[in-house]
Formats: structure tokens, sequence, C-alpha cells
């Protein structure tokens, strides 16, 4: 008999999760393939040239990495028991990224597509709310804004 | 003790500086704080504090080499 394997290629190295690199949702999606999922679900946050009616330039992202590494590694593995997961992937860009590219990629993969989806939405509100990651915003007016879209009184991820 | 702070407080204070007064825990650094920078008080009391990457208990006791993280509101994502 064979044993049942879990998958998770990513969330075992607590030190990928958050990356000065460009994130590489290709790649991400490449790893998550799984005999026993059936379902496959990637977000991927991306950045807007606008906020609040305000023209952004660029964003900057800043973390403390080593709090942040663990904190989504616990996430994944809590999302993992609850939804039965096979795969479960997160990683969270630091540093200046440009308008269109990748903030964060959640990659979940179960059985059946409501647990991957559910586990997704789970675990990107939760990077959102509770990991200590920094979002600065640049305007085209030349000021910057800490925090912006910082929605950390909303708990229910209804926003 | 060491303190680092994060984000909008790195418009305040330095990234990572040394303190040397006579604290014995996460609320009386927070009042020190506050006293060098009274502008900041509104942004430290939406803070959280923590040592060893996990959060701690205001009234958690503070040692001479503690690192001190200070932690504003996450803004991820």
């Amino acid at each position: 008999m064979i044993p049942l394997q879990s998958y998770h290629p990513v969330a075992e190295d607590s030190s990928n999760h958050i990356s000065a690199a460009p994130l590489d949702p290709v790649a991400l999606i490449s790893l998550a393939h799984h005999p026993k999922a059936g379902a496959i679900v990637l977000f991927s946050g991306e950045v807007r040239d606008s906020n609040l009616g305000k023209q952004v330039t660029h964003l900057e992202y800043e973390a403390h990495v080593s709090m942040a590494s663990k904190m989504i590694a616990a996430i994944l593995k809590e999302a993992t028991s609850r939804w039965y997961l096979n795969i479960a992937i997160a990683q969270h860009r630091t540093g200046k990224l440009e308008v269109g590219e990748s903030a964060v990629i959640v990659v979940t993969g179960s059985a059946h597509r409501k647990e991957a989806y559910a586990a997704n939405r789970f675990i990107i509100d939760k990077i959102k709310h509770e990991v200590p990651i920094w979002k600065c915003e640049y305007l085209a007016d030349g000021t910057k804004e800490w925090g912006g879209n910082c929605n950390c009184g909303v708990v229910n991820g209804e926003w | 003790m060491k303190v680092q702070v994060f984000a909008v407080l790195k418009d305040h204070f330095d990234k990572e500086f040394e303190v040397h007064a006579n604290i014995s825990n996460a609320q009386e650094l927070k009042n020190f704080l506050i006293q060098s920078r009274p502008e900041t008080k509104n942004i430290l009391n939406n803070c959280r504090f923590a040592v060893d990457d996990e959060f701690v208990e205001m009234n958690f006791k503070l040692k001479i080499d503690d690192t001190i993280a200070i932690i504003p509101p996450s803004s991820g994502g």
C-alpha cells in the first residue's frame, strides 16, 4: 500500500513566504498538482493604478520578515487542516512594485472546489489583516501614504 | 534594549535604535517613546509589540538584551 503523502512544496519552506524578488504565478501554479486534488485555486493580489480616486505610480511593501514568514506558515497549516487541503502555498512580495505586478499569491488545492475556494479566501484575508506586512502607496502628486486600503477594522472579509 | 520600527513609524524614528532608559515592560517603553515623539501617540496606541517573533502583552517584562519590534496595523495584500 502506498502511503498518502501531503504535498506542500512551498509551504514547507517558511523562508519562502516573503520574497524580495518578483512573484511568479505561472511557476507557482505549475507546482500545484496533486493526485488527490481535483480543484486548484490561485489568487493573485495585484497593484492597481489608483486607490480612492488617487493615481498610484507604484507601491512599496515592507515586512517583518521572520515574523511574517512564521505567521503565514501557521495560517497555511491551519487552513490545511481545516479544509483538508492537498496544496497550500502563499507568497507575499516586498520592495518596490509597479502597477500590474503580483503583491501576493495564494494557491490552494483540494479534492473539490468548494474547499479550495473557501481556504484560499481565508488565507488571503488572514494575511491582509494579521501578518506584519505594510504597503506604502506612492501617488502621482509626489506624496506617499502608508497603509492605504487597510481594512483592519473589518474582520469578516467583506470589503 | 533594541527597538525596531516599521512602516509609518520610520517617518518618526530610526528603523532600529537603542533605548538605555530604565524601562521594565512594553507599556513603559511605549510611554517613553510617546514622551520623546508626542506626535506618534495615536500611531503607537494602534501598534502591537513583539519580542522574538511573538506578539507580547503590554505588561510583558523586558530584559536589557531584548529586541522589541513595534508592529503597526497590517496593510499587506
